[in-house]
């Protein structure tokens, strides 16, 4: 598509904006009929650890301490922080795993919710990626590609598919920090609309001040006051599109008005206060706290509700390159019952079928040691090549293990699965050809997988 | 344009178009955008030889005037799948029947080529001016151009267009009321000469330049740029001929006699984003930041998407992936690395005063001159004196010597001897040294083992934090470390220290973050050193105490019996006087000529230290000050960085797949193949190259630059693509307008007030925005110009303009950064670290062009308002028009501030809502207007008459306080109603 297809005229033309969707889709999207209708992305951002939480390797503790051997490392580059270490010892995990469920998936005892609902996951243990440090490896995810610049992954959807939501945005994100400190910073532009119209960038929904910037009226200033404001000001417009004929006026009009529904519609979305106990029960005391990992988990299944396309959550705080012992328990327990409790939500309202749900963060970690290694501490270094993530509903196929890796965690044996793949078949998920979802820019017609990707069909229900 | 390609909505556009194909207009985008890929200009991607970027490529497929017997036709025509092309098995759609029969008319009409476009020359077209040229094809599609628009029309697009700001009241009254032939030209005039002007210049330059005030990328630390921002300013200013814009920006430093603001002016390429992520491959992001320049010179300049050409040739343009690292070449030989400094700016980097600041410098610097000099004058004086004091030494009492000033600590120690396990510790508080601290660390040693901890601040294990000397195979070793695997500094001498015997160990450091500025004396002799690691560029909090004989996991094994701590890098001579230990009376004894070097030291160090007479001791008291006030105010200067080359050339490669570490064959520095090229007697380095771009011989770069000038005041450019004169680029309706202004551009010397003068004095620029409803189905997107655009102002126009007509604009030109209003814990939210504090004076009310730009986390208003994240290099404007954009207008504290001071404008002038209307919009309201603003007002009133709190808590937004003169409850139904005005359509447009 050419930019100039998305010009403001041809916006209004594509269908009577008063009243309409927030985001119209693309026409002849989607391409073929959608498993699911929309995305829940819960980004654990930092790289957690698969070797201590998904990716058990028994093996390990037999070679506890000795050297990476080369046959297993086989020169691979290493980020700058442990390319100048002068030993590489294994440290196997020192959390217990057990199988779980039909599925017989094996899962660390950090995360004993997850486990609980195993056979409705998915997991990829083959996942790779090209990045070895946190920007690019996160950009590459968001975006598709390493380097900042390219549209967001929820961005691209809401330009092709729409959204089904007259009152709320159609990629909304949240963000939690790990309770560890913070962790690694995020930027605004991982969920920025890159060369795609801004106005498919993600809305940030915050737990501190107005819950989307500059919603709420200012200090003094009523509803009332509001709804007699709008009707001067559409009044005074409307006047001038009827001198001038430029469409944009109406456009405009249109907009002031969705501004004044989402003064209502978000404040009413983030409003806990209806939500049952059982709510609460599910998701744990935490959800009560605005800002939370649980909170954001219940609001995501909130937005779900309300059509809202792209969700994604991002916790942060997984970066583990020391004192992992004490740091991933204290994430698995920010995140593991909430994350369970999303799916289990979902799936008691019906929405699971439609609703696409991961969990994973940008890189793994590397099964050697980072720093100093003594009996009760170790930490690990970013790992590109294998980590593991987990899916779940909206047209994969539940109770399933794809791919896997080497006696170390270190490389993928069997089914890699690259970032371009991911988003493949995300987009396939939706119904959508990522061949096909592209858009004109410096003459090239760009797309999310660039010229790569393949859907990953056994992850398929 | 790819007609076919369109929605429905525009499918009325080709109406107006002539029937004739042109090759250029029609076909090349059809080719391009379908065949290129597999038959392009890319060998790597042909299937086969033919191929549909050159008229010889595609000869065999084309049979002029019969497109049956053109097997180009039959194929693309072909309604078998198996033949088809593009090829359905590839996955590739068919081509629309409106491209089929584009391609099908063509050949019928003889299959006419044309190279493209944009790579000949532009030739000036026969004409007086452009509306000649816009007309005669208004008429030719049965158009007709629009009246002129109003006078208080004009004059409100005039100041938004050359200033960025609205005309006042009194500017409007003046313009309407004068009838002068030359009125308009007046207004034209006075506003390209004003400040305001530069600025709104500055803004869309500093988008391009992908200029912020952080580096970008994970840890988005600090850097100073403004000088660069200043200068761009300075130029717009002086209305610098765009072609000594371009040669000062690209290569100032290396123009002779480089004047400082030319090289100030190469900051434009130190611009580009930087990672300071811990544990990044330096080469990698190094390798980006110069394809960065290349694609950003490519982009501004050419309007080539060159970028395209870093991994692979180009797939559209004949620009080849050779063409593309030899352009890279330019660019490469900067002396930098890949992971910069976090907390400032990153070498090179330069002093950059401003001129009342340059004075003072000079001042400073003639002062420290003369002081000198004085001092040094008076040599003859010192010796004699010295002469005369040593005299006195030799019967006299013991005196003895040593550097005092900045010593942080002397020890001595009664029992000299360690074992591995015996350290003796100092504490927590002293010697607490961070990264840019200059230091001297100094002990008589005597080691019995070549391993071990001699002085230390360091962790208990030998990765650990901070900093020490130690021995390592006998070799000394310095240690300075944050984070041992990226972060910090090791050293080691050259050659082993000989064990068991007593030697003096001196390490001088000069707080450069440099392993260079490292240097370790034994007995007074510097030694040859090793870096062994170098990266010494993040603040470090010392946990370890301050230790002899412990430190690394490391003890000592032998004897230390002094040891010293400096907080400052000790000379030479002073480092070589520490390992006298004979007393000023002892060596003053001894005949001169048998003196050692240190002796003499000692004794000269000692005496200008210490027994200087008056008058002397004066003089260079009077030197060191002078000196010391100079380096002060010299530090204190803001610097950016720039553009220098390294002496030895970095050789340059094409990389394969643009992998910085899969280098191929090596390529010198040069132009792309398809341009004219340099002369042949240029050397090609970066001046060479900005020469060519704006050499008569280049067919872009005029037409690039009034391109943009055109986009800034039109909403879009003549080639709507302007950052890509591509094939796969829009192809410009009115190409001779273009070239008409880009010879004009050219032959009027590159003058920028010239020809946005001439482009805004047209009859064309002069019309009324108002559409016909027919005009608007015929020509929706205005390609012909039969009217002028109505725009939604940029992002920094709208914050601007609320500022100017409440009255709260703050004009100041230049200098750092402000802090306005920004909504509480944005940044705490995503990085976790310190929040965003907001400026409390004038720093609320300057133009948005000098707001605090942190790229990770950009000012949220203006991304609402589709400004460009300044990740990198961004020329096209958009326009989006969301919700979000009425929360920030309605509600954002900026705008409802600006309301309450607009209302008491508006009060004090009688309270009319009339006035508000003209102060914003410069026009009298209909009486329709008049009626919903009063009516909406008089609402307002009758609330907050009932509500006192609200009212009072609606005038109290924003840091100015509500004038007093006014009560509450009316100045809040005011500010509401004012606040209203600044939402209008209007007031957001350029009508």
């Amino acid at each position: 598509m050419s930019p100039f297809n998305l010009t403001r005229r041809c916006f209004l033309a594509l269908g009577p904006l008063l009243g309409a969707k927030t985001h119209e889709p693309m026409p002849g999207f989607p391409t073929f009929k959608p498993r699911a209708k929309r995305v829940i992305y819960l980004f654990q951002s930092g790289g957690p650890s698969q070797m201590d939480l998904f990716d058990y390797k028994p093996k390990m503790k037999d070679v506890a301490g000795s050297e990476l051997p080369d046959s297993i490392r086989r020169g691979q580059r290493l980020t700058g922080m442990s390319a100048t270490q002068s030993s590489f010892p294994c440290v196997p995990t020192k959390f217990k795993f057990t199988r779980h469920g039909q599925s017989g998936a094996e899962l660390s005892e950090l995360l004993p919710n997850i486990a609980s609902i195993a056979d409705d996951l998915t997991f990829i243990k083959s996942m790779h990626t090209q990045a070895i440090n946190h920007d690019p490896a996160v950009t590459f995810f968001q975006t598709g590609a390493q380097i900042a610049g390219r549209p967001s992954i929820g961005s691209w959807l809401v330009y092709g598919l729409g959204a089904d939501t007259d009152n709320l945005p159609g990629f909304v994100v949240m963000i939690s920090p790990g309770q560890g400190g913070g962790g690694q910073p995020l930027y605004d532009r991982l969920w920025g609309s890159g060369f795609l119209p801004t106005r498919f960038q993600g809305v940030k929904f915050r737990s501190v001040g107005d819950p989307v910037l500059y919603l709420n009226n200012p200090p003094g200033f009523s509803s009332e006051n509001r709804r007699t404001y709008l009707d001067a000001l559409g009044a005074i417009n409307r006047a001038k599109l009827d001198e001038y004929g430029d469409p944009e006026i109406a456009t405009r009009i249109a907009q002031y008005e969705m501004a004044f529904r989402m003064q209502t519609s978000v404040p009413e979305l983030t409003d806990l206060s209806q939500e049952p106990a059982s709510t609460f029960a599910l998701y744990g005391e935490d959800a009560r706290k605005p800002g939370t990992y649980a909170a954001n988990c219940l609001l995501a299944r909130r937005l779900a509700e309300r059509g809202v396309r792209f969700i994604q959550l991002f916790h942060r705080d997984w970066d583990h390159h020391g004192g992992l012992p004490k740091g991933l328990p204290a994430r698995c327990n920010e995140t593991d019952r909430a994350s369970a409790a999303l799916v289990t939500d979902l799936k008691r309202r019906g929405l699971l079928e439609d609703t696409l749900v991961i969990w994973g963060g940008e890189f793994g970690r590397t099964v050697y040691c980072q720093g100093r290694l003594t009996a009760t501490d170790y930490g690990r270094d970013h790992h590109p090549r294998c980590f593991t993530i987990w899916m779940a509903g909206g047209g994969i196929k539940p109770g399933v293990t794809y791919g896997s890796t080497d006696d170390y965690s270190y490389n993928v044996a069997e089914d890699p699965v690259d970032v371009h793949d991911l988003h493949a078949t995300i987009l396939h998920c939706l119904g959508v050809d990522h061949t096909r979802l592209t858009f004109k820019y410096q003459g090239r017609h760009f797309r999310l997988t660039d010229v790569h990707g393949r859907v990953i069909k056994p992850l398929l229900a | 344009m790819r007609l076919s390609r369109l929605l429905p909505c525009l499918a009325a556009a080709p109406a107006v178009w002539a029937q004739n194909i042109e090759f250029n207009r029609d076909v090349r985008p059809v080719l391009s955008d379908r065949c290129f890929t597999c038959h392009g200009p890319d060998p790597g991607n042909r299937k086969t030889a033919l191929r549909f970027d050159t008229e010889a490529g595609a000869a065999p497929s084309i049979v002029p005037g019969d497109p049956e017997r053109s097997k180009l036709y039959q194929r693309i025509a072909s309604t078998n799948r198996a033949l088809r092309m593009p090829p359905a098995s590839m996955g590739h759609d068919a081509l629309k029947p409106g491209e089929i029969r584009i391609i099908r008319d063509w050949i019928q009409q003889g299959a006419r080529w044309q190279a493209h476009w944009s790579l000949i020359p532009p030739k000036r077209p026969d004409a007086r001016n452009i509306d000649e040229l816009i007309h005669a094809r208004l008429t030719r599609s049965g158009l007709e151009p629009s009246p002129e628009a109003p006078r208080h029309v004009l004059i409100r697009r005039l100041s938004l267009d050359l200033t960025g700001l609205p005309p006042t009241p009194a500017e409007v009254d003046a313009f309407v009321s004068d009838r002068a032939p030359e009125a308009y030209e007046r207004v034209v005039d006075r506003l390209l000469a004003s400040p305001r002007h530069a600025e709104r210049m500055a803004i869309r330059w500093l988008e391009a330049a992908r200029y912020a005030d952080t580096n970008g990328y994970q840890s988005d630390g600090v850097r100073t740029m403004w000088p660069w921002r200043d200068w761009v300013i300075r130029a717009f200013q002086n209305n610098l001929p765009f072609d000594r814009f371009t040669i000062e920006q690209l290569a100032g430093d290396l123009l002779p006699g480089a004047t400082l603001d030319q090289r100030i002016a190469t900051a434009f390429h130190r611009n580009h984003r930087t990672s300071a992520e811990g544990g990044i491959v330096d080469e990698e992001f190094r390798v980006e930041y110069v394809a960065d320049r290349a694609e950003t010179t490519a982009t501004v300049w050419l309007g080539l998407t060159m970028g395209c050409a870093r991994c692979h040739d180009h797939k559209y343009d004949p620009v080849t992936q050779r063409d593309f690292y030899r352009m890279f070449a330019f660019f490469n030989n900067v002396p930098e690395k890949g992971f910069v400094y976090n907390f400032g700016n990153e070498p090179p980097f330069i002093a950059a005063p401003d001129a009342h600041q340059a004075a003072k410098l000079k001042e400073l610097d003639d002062n420290a001159g003369a002081a000198g000099s004085a001092w040094d004058s008076r040599q003859q004086a010192v010796r004699k004196a010295q002469a005369k004091w040593e005299k006195g030494l030799r019967p006299g009492p013991s005196v003895d010597w040593r550097p005092q000033e900045g010593l942080l600590l002397r020890e001595e120690l009664e029992d000299p001897s360690f074992d591995g396990k015996r350290s003796i510790s100092f504490g927590d508080e002293k010697a607490k040294f961070n990264h840019r601290d200059p230091l001297t660390l100094t002990v008589r040693v005597n080691a019995r083992s070549p391993k071990g901890a001699i002085l230390t601040r360091a962790e208990d294990y030998w990765e650990g934090t901070g900093y020490g000397i130690y021995l390592v195979e006998g070799k000394i070793r310095f240690h300075f470390v944050y984070r041992w695997t990226d972060l910090g500094m090791r050293v080691e001498t050259r050659d082993p220290l000989p064990l068991n015997a007593w030697h003096d160990v001196t390490v001088t450091y000069d707080g450069s973050m440099l392993a260079a500025g490292t240097r370790i004396y034994v007995d007074g002799k510097e030694w040859p050193l090793k870096v062994l690691f170098d990266q010494h560029v993040w603040p470090i909090n010392q946990k370890a105490p301050l230790r002899i004989g412990a430190g690394g996991g490391l003890g000592f094994d032998g004897q230390v019996s002094e040891a010293g701590i400096y907080n400052r890098a000790l000379s030479p001579d002073e480092v070589r006087a520490l390992t006298v230990r004979r007393t000023l009376n002892e060596i003053a004894r001894t005949s001169p000529a048998s003196r050692s070097a240190a002796d003499t030291a000692k004794l000269r160090l000692a005496f200008v230290d210490a027994h200087l007479p008056a008058d002397l001791a004066g003089l260079r008291r009077q030197a060191r000050d002078a000196q010391a006030a100079r380096d002060k105010f010299h530090a204190s200067l803001p610097t950016v960085m720039v553009m220098e080359e390294r002496r030895d050339p970095r050789p340059s490669y094409i990389l394969k797949r643009g992998a910085y570490d899969a280098p191929g064959e090596p390529v010198q520095a040069g132009v792309p193949s398809a341009l004219p090229q340099l002369p042949s007697d240029a050397r090609a380095d970066r001046l060479a190259l900005a020469r060519w771009v704006v050499s008569r011989e280049n067919p872009l770069t005029a037409r690039v630059a009034v391109n943009r000038y055109w986009q800034m005041l039109f909403g879009a450019g003549l080639v709507r693509t302007v950052e890509d004169f591509g094939s796969q680029g829009d192809w410009p309706v009115h190409q001779d307008v273009l070239d008409w202004l880009a010879t004009e551009f050219m032959d009027s010397g590159w003058n920028v007030r010239h020809i946005l003068k001439t482009i805004v004095m047209s009859r064309t620029y002069r019309q009324s925005s108002k559409v016909a409803p027919e005009l608007l189905q015929r020509d929706p997107e205005n390609r012909l110009l039969a009217r002028a655009p109505r725009l939604r102002l940029p992002a920094e126009m709208i914050r601007d303009q609320a500022l100017a007509v409440s009255g709260l604009l703050v004009g100041t030109v230049g200098g750092p950064p402000v802090r306005p209003y920004q909504p509480p814990g944005l940044w705490q939210e995503l990085t976790g670290g310190g929040g965003y504090k907001a400026d409390d004076g004038e720093g609320l009310y300057r133009r948005s062009l000098y707001t605090y730009w942190r790229r990770t986390i950009a000012p949220p208003s203006m991304i609402t308002f589709d400004s460009p994240t300044r990740e990198n290099c961004i020329v096209r404007e958009t326009r989006t028009n969301t919700p979000l954009q009425a929360l920030n207008l309605m509600n954002d504290v900026t705008y409802v501030e600006a309301a309450r001071k607009l209302a008491e404008r508006i009060l004090r002038a009688g309270g009319d809502p009339g006035q508000g209307f003209r102060f914003v919009l410069g026009r009298d309201p209909s009486p329709a207007e008049r009626d919903a603003f009063a009516t909406a007002l008089s609402a307002f009133r009758g609330r907050y008459q009932t509500d006192a709190k609200g009212a009072e808590a609606l005038i109290s937004q924003g840091a100015s306080k509500p004038d007093p003169r006014w009560n509450a409850s009316e100045l809040a139904a005011y500010t509401a109603a004012a606040s209203l005005l600044l939402n209008l359509d209007e007031t957001v447009t350029k009508e």
